[in-house]
């Protein structure tokens, strides 16, 4: 997904955003303030964001700053420990090695924010938030989560690489299928569209699908 | 400065060439001057729907080969002065025109026209690819039933793709007592899945065939229902606000939806 212009991957210390190397500010901003407004889950009042190193000029991240304050969120420029940590694997690679710390799971979540159409695809190790709908005949393929801000009739696989943790959730649930990780459920041959938020889930090796509300 | 539209559909037979036909004519009859471009290279029948076909003495292929100017190409409807279709090659394929050239062309046409409406092939190969290349604004055909929607989806897929992001819909031959007896997709349905604008519902009506056969299209025809929806659709795109035509009763959504069958 090279198309998305901001992408948020969650942390033990915060949601580390990171930024399209194309993207011009100005889209930037409106991506991340439409994302603030649209209170989609991740922007929790209080949380810790860090903003990518390098990329801003100093006006711009004061912008940011200033509008995650607005919404009660902390935000900060993450150290860039990336670049010195590449130096060091140069100059001493094996003691490198040995010394990093084993490095805390870091759940990357991928966002689309338009409707997936027939014949569209997203494949992803991580987790996926779409707003809009997932059509029929599209379909998600996530290591992680699947978060649908609309109706979800295409096929969604959660857990894909074996996490039996792993969930689907939207606003209206009639998937053509529904995989969580090797446990696949097909859609009643009729179906209602649904009027509540639902979740489904594994529970005792079944899915099962539950209300839920937001 | 003139306006381009490309007509499409993914899906074949659900009425393209009519639409471009009908919104050509009801644009001309309106006072503009419209150019209608067919690209549907080896199966062409635009000429036949406007009584063209023994008029044409160059095509498409000729212009972008660089053969003849465009405007030695372009053939005058007989009734309609300010319509004109260039029409294209029977005998060649849909490779005979890349993206470029279709550029190229409507650059130079666009001075000339108020309007270039472009009859798109089936598909999403090469002749779509090109089709689409030159257009400010898609319109895309389909037909209420599950494959045909499918297909539109599928192309505003491929035309958001292609960063043609003005999209609107025509839905076309909708039988309203089918629609009623839950046997076609209603209105509220397609839009749920296609969510684009739409700008109009055209329905079936024998007239369209009648009209075909004789080459002049059944907007002119002030007793055609599909006649009728075609000049509201003229109308809606010269920027009035034209409301929809009533062919559909309220209160028969829910049970409809399990011709969605999933
Ligand atoms: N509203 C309508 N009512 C009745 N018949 C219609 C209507 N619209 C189209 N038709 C008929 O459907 C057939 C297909 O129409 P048309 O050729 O315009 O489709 P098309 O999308 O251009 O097809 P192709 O993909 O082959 O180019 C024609 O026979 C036409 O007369
Ligand atoms: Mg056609």
């Amino acid at each position: 997904m090279s198309e998305e212009i901001v992408k948020i991957k969650g942390g033990a210390a915060g949601l580390q955003l990171s930024f399209a190397p194309q993207a011009d500010f100005g889209a930037i901003e409106a991506e991340l303030r439409r994302r603030l407004e649209s209170g989609s889950g991740f922007f929790l009042r209080g949380t810790l964001v860090l903003l990518p190193p390098d990329v801003l000029q100093d006006n711009e991240r004061t912008a940011l700053q200033k509008m995650f304050h607005k919404y009660g969120l902390i935000c900060r420029v993450a150290r860039s420990e990336a670049k010195t940590a590449v130096k060091t694997v140069k100059k001493q690679p094996e003691q490198q090695k040995q010394a990093a710390p084993p490095q805390p799971a870091v759940q990357e979540m991928v966002v689309v924010n338009r409707t997936l159409r027939g014949g569209q695809e997203i494949k992803t190790p991580s987790s996926v938030l779409v707003c809009g709908n997932v059509n029929p005949g599209a379909q998600i393929i996530a290591g992680g989560s699947i978060d649908i801000r609309g109706t979800c009739r295409g096929l969604v696989h959660a857990g894909a690489y074996g996490d039996t943790s792993a969930f689907v959730i939207a606003d209206h649930l009639m998937p053509t299928q529904i995989r969580i990780a090797d446990i696949i459920a097909r859609s009643p041959d009729k179906q209602e569209k649904t009027e509540r938020a639902e979740r489904a889930s594994l529970k005792d090796g079944k899915i099962v699908i539950e209300p839920i509300e937001r | 400065m003139s306006k381009i539209f490309v007509i499409t559909s993914g899906k074949g037979g659900v009425g393209k060439t009519t639409t471009t036909a009908n919104l050509g004519v009801g644009l001309a009859m309106r006072g503009q001057k419209v150019a209608l471009i067919d690209t549907d290279t080896g199966l062409r029948n635009l000429d036949l729907l406007l009584g063209l076909e023994n008029r044409i003495m160059y095509d498409l292929i000729d212009v972008t080969e660089g053969r003849v100017p465009y405007k030695k190409a372009l053939v005058r409807h007989k009734k309609y002065e300010t319509l004109f279709l260039l029409p294209t090659s029977q005998v060649k394929d849909k490779m005979a025109v890349n993206p470029e050239q279709l550029v190229k062309l409507c650059d130079e046409m666009r001075k000339e026209f108020d309007y270039i409406l472009i009859d798109c092939p089936a598909g999403i190969e090469q002749g779509f690819k090109t089709a689409i290349a030159a257009a400010d604004v898609a319109i895309v055909v389909t037909m209420p039933e599950i494959s045909a929607v499918r297909d539109a989806d599928k192309i505003i897929g491929e035309l958001g793709r292609a960063d043609k992001d003005t999209i609107k819909l025509i839905v076309n031959r909708i039988r309203p007592q089918m629609v009623e007896a839950g046997d076609m997709l209603a209105m509220d349905d397609i839009n749920d899945i296609l969510s684009i604008d739409c700008i109009g519902q055209v329905p079936d009506d024998v007239k369209v065939v009648t009209s075909t056969n004789r080459g002049e299209p059944c907007i002119t025809m002030k007793d055609s229902q599909a006649g009728q929806a075609y000049r509201n659709i003229v109308g809606r795109i010269m920027g009035e606000n034209v409301p929809f035509m009533k062919f559909e009763k309220e209160g028969f959504l829910a049970r409809l939806k399990h011709v969605f069958g999933m």
